[in-house]
């Protein structure tokens, strides 16, 4: 779904990056008053699950490939404008550092997979939450009540500690969600590659960027996405999501709240007593020692980071490129001409074109490359989170 | 009115003399000064304390002392005698010192893109569990000498060698990422007595350990002497930059005198011109591995230096 250098015109992806700046702007603002400073880093996390859900691609009937995203996932744990934050962050950090996505198509891929997926994913998981009676435990802000009540030790719906019929409950919600999302944002691929030749095409007929019209490119997208690909984004949303839920219940912004419940039930007792220690992705700016089970969440997260990036090579097993990210020689051939604007258009060279490290071997480059990934955005995120000013709440006046 | 006041003082006298005799605490009542009435002072206000306050000063501008200010607070906060900040899993000084130094020789030498890449992961992922301040420092500091040195190679890159620019702006950023999660994770004495790992002379560390003592402490005097300059900058004042010579001088004395100071110390205790360091630093279990990896990465960079 990442789309290449010059598939889109130049005006397509001044339009899309332009309607993807007030976007940015809002998701900015939206995470610094509700992402706590504390919390930061694990955005920094998430947005390594979907880095490396990325990089994880998975054989398409028909020679192509494709891939998770993830997006759902991390607007169900920290709020959809995290996600799009998050997301926007790794898809820059894949097309400067790995080739992957174009850098002039940066604002498509964001509004793609870093706007439409979260907010059409964490929409449907909200609206099923919401038929079931329960409201979506993943996105709360401070002023909601959630707090309050965690103070009253009386905790709503959001700050209850998950039982098994709404765990089960959220994982189906997350399922439907994340499999409408990926396809919501592989059909608006679809409709930006689909109009390129419509609009752009030379005096001889011939188109000047992506060659396929709409009438290919819609049902090609949507073939991929509706069987393999989605079926790829709700397994590892699905999976992921129950893990953290199990393992790490912390690692999501509404535990600010559930934690501030539970810590008061207990008495603060064995907050107070614990060796102040540092846990894996544990900034030394949060205001109190983490407690027994903080600490062994974010470690169980910190081992599914490690097992992922251990795993990635796999992705190397699905042979061809995706649908629409093949090189300008490919289309040549399949077309019978080369476009005008994909042979004379601007390239990037990035550090490790596509994953790869040139003299060792691809699993090597591919692993390298996962490891420089992930680093980069928990560096990125930490260093954000060390800027940030800590928020004092002295409650309403 | 002269007779009422030598008689109180007769009687403060007597009562200090009881207090001194008694060793207790007297209190001594002052009479009231008995005036005449043609000798009443006047209960009306004078006539300047009733003119109301119309001072304005003229805006001025106090950069010179406010960033002088800040600056020295900033080297001062980067100078961390008592600093580092090490896991279980750190080598011992010395072999961390080693390593480090290693890892960016490799990276200068080699001529293989892909060994680069390969520490430049490595030295990411140590610098992405640093604690958040040293982390902000590390990184900042890091890739801001990448992106100058990818500046500076601009030309470079208008002339069609990209790939240069990648590859000299990367192996800076290692570079200089190595050298920083080196000093930032490694207490300033531990590091400075590592040194003689490398057969460093004795007087060379010892020359250095007082130095960045002295730095800290000078750093101090300068910082109080420039709160001094501005608490005492009062109004307008144009001539705040003239201070700058003082500033160095005062501090300049203070260093002569902690030398002076230093040097009778150690005469003291019998320095004759020979240093010695204490103890030595002992080897850790987590040093092997560190070594390990080392040779790892000695023989990846011999097998990509042949590939090349």
């Amino acid at each position: 779904m990442h789309i290449p250098e010059n598939y889109l015109s130049p005006s397509t992806c001044g339009v899309l990056g332009a309607a993807m700046v007030p976007v940015w702007a809002h998701a900015v603002r939206t995470v610094r008053q509700t992402v706590p400073k504390e919390k930061m880093p694990l955005l920094g996390v998430a947005a390594a699950f979907c880095f490396l859900a990325m990089m994880f691609n998975v054989p398409v009937p028909g020679g192509t490939t494709g891939h998770a995203v993830c997006g759902t996932l991390v607007a169900i744990l920290f709020g959809p404008w995290a996600a799009t934050l998050c997301i926007s962050i790794a898809l820059v950090i894949q097309a400067v550092f790995f080739g992957d996505g174009g850098i002039l198509a940066l604002g498509a891929n964001c509004f793609n997979m870093a706007f439409v997926l979260p907010m059409v994913g964490y929409g449907v998981y909200a609206l099923v939450m919401r038929a079931g009676g329960l409201r979506g435990r993943g996105f709360s802000k401070p002023d909601d009540g959630a707090l309050d009540s965690a103070v009253d030790s009386k905790p709503s719906n959001s700050a209850a500690l998950p039982t098994a019929s709404t765990s089960k409950r959220e994982l189906i919600a997350a399922g439907i969600g994340s499999y409408l999302g990926i396809n919501a944002a592989a059909l608006c691929a679809a409709l930006e590659f689909g109009i390129q030749p419509l609009f752009f095409t030379s005096a001889a007929g011939q188109a000047l960027y992506c060659p396929y019209p709409l009438w290919v490119s819609v049902p090609a997208m949507l073939a991929a996405h509706l069987t393999v690909c989605g079926a790829a984004e709700v397994a590892f949303t699905v999976g992921i999501l129950a893990y953290v839920r199990k393992v790490a219940p912390g690692f999501c912004l509404d535990s600010v709240a559930r934690d501030a419940g539970r810590d008061q039930a207990v008495g603060q007792s064995f907050a107070q007593t614990a060796m102040p220690r540092r846990a894996p992705f544990q900034d030394d700016v949060a205001a109190e020692p983490d407690s027994l089970a903080q600490r062994k969440g974010r470690a169980a997260v910190a081992v599914l980071l490690a097992v992922l990036i251990a795993l990635v090579p796999l992705g190397l097993l699905a042979s061809g490129d995706a649908w629409g990210e093949w090189s300008t020689e490919d289309v040549a051939a399949s077309v019978g001409y080369t476009p005008a604007g994909m042979s004379g258009g601007w390239e990037w060279h990035s550090m490790l074109p596509d994953y790869s490290l040139g003299a060792l071997p691809d699993w090597a480059g591919y692993l390298v490359s996962a490891v420089v990934g992930v680093a980069l955005l928990v560096i990125v995120f930490r260093v954000a989170a060390a800027g940030m000013r800590a928020k004092v709440d002295f409650g309403t006046r | 009115m002269g007779r009422a006041s030598a008689q109180g003082d007769a009687k403060e006298q007597v009562a200090a003399e009881k207090a001194a005799q008694t060793g207790a605490r007297a209190t001594v009542l002052r009479p009231v000064p008995q005036h005449t009435a043609a000798q009443q002072p006047s209960t009306a206000l004078p006539d300047w304390l009733l003119q109301g306050q119309d001072y304005h000063p003229d805006s001025d501008r106090d950069g010179f002392i406010r960033k002088s200010i800040l600056s020295m607070a900033g080297v001062l906060s980067g100078f961390r005698i008592d600093g580092g900040q090490e896991t279980p899993f750190s080598p011992s000084a010395p072999v961390k010192l080693g390593i480090g130094l290693a890892v960016i020789l490799l990276t200068s030498l080699s001529t293989n893109f892909a060994f680069t890449l390969v520490m430049l992961a490595a030295v990411l992922v140590r610098m992405a569990i640093l604690p958040a301040s040293a982390l902000r420092r590390c990184a900042g500091i890091s890739f801001a000498a990448a992106g100058m040195t990818a500046l500076v190679m601009l030309p470079a890159t208008l002339l069609g060698q990209g790939q240069s620019a990648v590859l000299v702006g990367t192996k800076v950023l290692v570079s200089v990422g190595v050298a920083l999660v080196v000093a930032l994770s490694t207490p300033t004495h531990e590091l400075t007595g590592a040194l003689s790992s490398l057969h460093v002379p004795g007087e060379v560390i010892m020359t250095v350990d007082l130095a960045l003592k002295s730095i800290v402490d000078l750093g101090h005097v300068a910082l109080e002497v420039l709160q001094a300059l501005r608490m005492r900058s009062v109004g307008k004042n144009r001539a705040k930059g003239a201070s700058m010579g003082g500033v160095g001088g005062v501090t300049l004395m203070k260093a002569a005198e902690a030398a002076r100071q230093t040097s009778d110390a150690m005469r003291c205790r019998g320095f004759e011109g020979e240093y010695h360091l204490a103890r030595r630093q002992s080897l850790r279990p987590a040093d092997a591995a560190w070594c390990a990896a080392l040779v790892v990465a000695v023989a990846l960079f011999v097998y990509l230096q042949g590939v090349a």
